[in-house]
């Protein structure tokens, strides 16, 4: 079952190159994060950030004999995190849409995540996962034209008996390591030599000099 | 000594809560419990709190649940508002339903939570956990394909 790592900063930069990004969207209360509790089950301390609207799990699993860190980033469908969005969807490698079959409205709403979603990532793997199909079976008889539409995987979950929870999770991380692995996304690209950027820009910032503000000394004087 | 509550209402002004019941002989009793500095703007969970842990009345109240005695609260405190009893009867009703409808993003916190502890009631009744019987980690179901549409589809909707 789940092999569990701690959320360290240092390991972060390490493990960048065989990581994975897989990020959880739809609307509040589908249930996002009880899938991924279920998936990843008891014993599990995640991260979590900023009240509610963000819990990162690491799991670490292989695929192909490889070995893969996965983070799931959980995000909350409560609107006034919606400024937050941006930095969901950042360098993510695959992502669930969930929806909750028992409310209309949270399958209506999903065009609004793909969209968005689209703008940032304009080429991830997207899985649709139709939610809590525990409370009314007769719901898998029933076409969701959704996902046929968007050309994605679509999978009848519950997290609540666990039907296809796993089979969901795997097929996102496999979706997710092919993409990393072949991606010419020019985003991505980018994205990399930005991640360089970065780096070489705080060892460079270690010796800037301290010089004091100019703008502040001719307020002074004049 | 143990008492058998009957019914559980509320008395406006001086807020009260008024609860009829049986004692231990079975004769039929009523018990005026006054809400001492309750206003407008009193948390209702708190003074719930300091209601049922009162010396004088935690006899009374501890057959009572705790969402019944902060309805009433509740009730005295539109009352208070102005607002009429039928109003506030349906908002409390609206937010302890699922509105399949209603758009749960734009729900704060506490009302989420709400909902979200309704939805716990069918979560937890199907629930298949490690130690439960015939609980696995892996359950996978292919469904065959589906036969009806869902309804939920607008042919004149391009998304869908
Ligand atoms: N019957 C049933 N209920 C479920 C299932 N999954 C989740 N729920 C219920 O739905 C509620 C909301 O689930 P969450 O996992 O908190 O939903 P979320 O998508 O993470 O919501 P936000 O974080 O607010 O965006 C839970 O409290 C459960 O009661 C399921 O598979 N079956
Ligand atoms: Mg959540």
């Amino acid at each position: 079952m789940a092999e569990t790592a701690p959320m360290d900063p240092e390991n972060a930069k390490i493990d960048r190159e065989n990581s994975v990004k897989i990020i959880c969207l739809g609307d509040s209360a589908v249930g996002k994060s009880k899938l991924v509790e279920r998936f990843l089950m008891d014993g599990y301390q995640p991260q979590q950030l900023s009240t509610y609207a963000l819990t990162l799990f690491r799991y670490n699993t292989t695929v192909n004999s490889k070995e893969v860190v996965v983070d799931f980033w959980d995000t909350a469908g409560q609107e006034r995190f919606s400024s937050m969005h941006p930095s969901y969807y950042h360098q993510a490698h695959c992502c669930i849409l969930v929806f909750d079959i028992t409310r209309k409205i949270t399958y209506k709403n999903l065009p609004n995540w793909f969209k968005e979603l689209r703008e940032y990532r304009p080429s991830i793997p997207c899985i649709c996962a139709a939610n809590k199909i525990d409370v009314d079976y007769n719901v898998t008889k029933k076409a969701f034209n959704f996902a046929k539409k968007h050309n994605m995987p679509f999978y009848f979950v519950s997290a609540s008996d666990g039907t296809n929870v796993v089979k969901l999770f795997r097929n996102a991380i496999k979706l997710a390591t092919e993409y990393k692995e072949n991606s010419t996304d020019f985003m991505d690209e980018v994205m990399r030599e930005l991640d360089n950027f970065d780096e070489l820009n705080l060892s460079s910032d270690s010796g800037l000099d301290t010089a004091p503000n100019s703008e502040e000394k001719d307020e002074k004087e004049a | 000594m143990s008492i058998m509550p009957q019914q559980c209402g509320v008395r406006f002004d001086p807020p009260a809560l008024v609860l009829t019941y049986h004692n231990h002989r079975g004769n039929l009793h009523r018990r005026t419990m006054p809400i001492r500095g309750f206003t407008k703007r009193s948390g209702i969970t708190r003074t719930a709190e300091s209601l049922v842990s009162n010396p004088r009345h935690r006899k009374y109240l501890e057959n009572i649940s705790r969402p019944q005695i902060e309805k009433l609260l509740r009730i005295i405190q539109e009352h208070m508002k102005g607002i009429s009893l039928d109003e506030t009867l349906g908002a409390i009703k609206m937010e302890n339903t699922i509105d399949p409808d209603e758009d749960l993003n734009k729900l704060d916190d506490i009302a989420l939570s709400r909902k979200k502890a309704i939805m716990d009631e069918d979560f937890e009744k199907n629930r298949k956990k490690p130690g439960d019987e015939g609980f696995e980690y892996e359950v996978e179901v292919d469904f065959l394909p589906a036969i009806e549409t869902s309804g939920w589809d607008d042919q004149s909707d391009p998304e869908f």
